[in-house]
């Protein structure tokens, strides 16, 4: 609301954002504020949910007992992590039948990252150490966001993610040092992830024209390059170390500052996918209307079954 | 479908802290879905779940502007026994948030007492508390609107998560290079 600027209320929430305070659900904020939270929590949510896709067709494929427990306990946890995210966002007046519609009608994004297909077991392995490594990196970002349930949710998936992450990395790093077939499956892995987990967060500061207000709002803490340089700082050292090569040929270190600089990134696929050219988008959807139309008898059932406890059944 | 408020107990002795929400076709439907939102890693003791519109939520910003007898007496919704207002005691939780530090839980039970009302029951537990002005947030539920998970179901609904140590990170190490190594 254009009379939002300047008001009492505003000049309050912005000096409650400046002392690092959570805004509560009940407290008073701009209306552009709840929608680009709404927004920004509901396309979380929905990578959450769509994000289970990739890896949950390898469940049935996974090498031994160990390795596929702790699938299922990964996707388990991603469809937890949309739970968490769902219910921030209603904190803010969104309701879940709405979300979910916006997600299977295309109006609504989910990252990027999750339309492309997982063509290998290693697949798995490197989703969980470059995708979940550059989420949490986002994440950790987030969980300072000032809007309270946002930033709890985030602390908690955190926790739970950096499982994820590692056991990403241990798979990997075993690859890496396994036969040389395990080795090519490894390269080939961090070859076809590497560029996609670097698009994930987002385009460069200076194509990003949302970063600044939201910067302000205390809901981002950090920009979408300095998240990126923060994933690769970190990873570039641990997969150099696991023997493999990451596919930039730019890729250099500034003994400066100490930052690995990256070569361009083809910004012409990232939108592309975006706007849903991607290798698996209408996939990834078809998936998603498949398992909603599948569970309209569990609805069906429950609100049916509501109703009866309720005692307005067609059977009362 | 209903939406219900979450709230885990830790160990024995702790706090019930609202966690989140589920959507559920009644209590017992809440507290199975909870269980798999909330507990999938310990711990968990306890469960309780609350209809989203039982709970009377205060943030300090809406006390500093606002009634407190604004608060609807949504008890007699769920208990259908006290529909005129304020005629009889019955118990009310209370809960807090008391930080704006980093956490994964929102506000934290910190005590039940009688009153006719959410309204008399936030005043009451305002009047007893020496930092009420200290307060960031207030959650009033009438005791009748909550359902808990049963003493019974709590070894098999929580004590499993114990053994699946594969879900903890720190069964896997700091990996290559080690942790000194990240975030230059």
């Amino acid at each position: 609301m254009e009379r939002d600027e300047g008001s009492a209320e505003a000049r309050e929430f912005e000096a409650r954002i400046a002392r690092g305070e959570k805004i509560e659900p009940g407290d008073w904020m701009p209306d552009a504020y709840r929608t680009q939270l709404i927004r920004m929590i509901g396309q979380h949510a929905h990578s959450e949910i769509v994000g289970m896709l990739p890896e949950g067709a390898w469940i049935d494929k996974a090498p031994s007992l160990r390795r596929k427990l702790i699938l299922v306990a990964k996707v388990q946890d991603e469809a937890g992590h949309g739970q968490y995210l769902y219910h921030a966002a209603e904190t803010l007046g969104a309701s879940r039948d709405e979300m979910t519609e916006a997600l299977l009608a295309g109006k609504a994004k989910y990252s990027s990252v999750f339309n492309y297909p997982t063509l290998t077991w290693a697949d798995v392995g490197m989703i969980g150490w470059l995708v979940d490594g550059a989420a949490i990196r986002n994440q950790l970002m987030l969980a300072q966001c000032s809007y309270g349930p946002y930033s709890r949710a985030m602390v908690r998936i955190c926790s739970e993610e950096t499982f994820h992450h590692k056991q990403g990395r241990e798979m990997i790093v075993l690859y890496a040092a396994g036969t040389p077939s395990q080795r090519r499956m490894a390269q080939d892995a961090l070859d076809r992830w590497w560029w996609p987990s670097l698009m994930m967060l987002g385009p460069h500061d200076a194509d990003s024209p949302n970063t600044p207000q939201l910067v302000a709002w205390g809901i981002k803490t950090k920009t979408n390059d300095q998240v990126r340089q923060e994933f690769i700082n970190e990873h570039v050292p641990e997969l150099q170390g696991a023997g493999l090569t990451i596919p930039d040929p730019a890729l250099v270190r500034d003994d400066v500052t100490g930052d690995w600089r990256h070569g361009p990134i083809d910004w012409d696929e990232f939108w592309s996918v975006v706007k849903g050219n991607g290798p698996c988008n209408a996939e990834r959807l078809a998936a998603r209307q498949k398992a909603h139309d599948e569970g309209r008898w569990v609805r069906d059932a429950l609100d049916a079954f509501a109703a009866r406890q309720a005692g307005t059944g067609l059977d009362a | 479908m209903t939406r219900w408020e979450v709230f885990k107990q830790d160990t024995v002795g702790k706090p019930y802290q609202a966690v989140g929400s589920v959507h559920a076709a009644d209590a017992q439907h809440a507290l199975l879905t909870a269980a798999h939102v909330f507990a999938r890693r310990p711990s968990a003791h306890s469960l309780w779940v609350v209809p989203a519109d039982s709970i009377n939520s205060r943030t300090a910003q809406e006390l500093a502007t606002r009634e407190v007898q604004d608060m609807g007496s949504t008890a007699d919704a769920v208990t259908g026994t006290v529909r005129d207002e304020g005629s009889r005691e019955q118990p009310y939780h209370v809960f807090r948030k008391s930080s704006h530090r980093r956490s994964m839980t929102f506000v934290d039970h910190v005590g039940t007492l009688e009153a006719t009302s959410p309204a008399a029951a936030l005043d009451r537990a305002m009047a007893e508390a020496p930092d009420a002005a200290q307060a960031l947030a207030w959650w009033v539920v009438p005791a009748a609107a909550v359902t808990a998970s049963s003493e019974a179901d709590a070894a098999s609904w929580f004590e499993p998560a114990k053994d699946k140590t594969y879900k903890q990170q720190s069964l896997y190490g700091a990996g290559p290079g080690g942790s000194s190594r990240r975030n230059p």
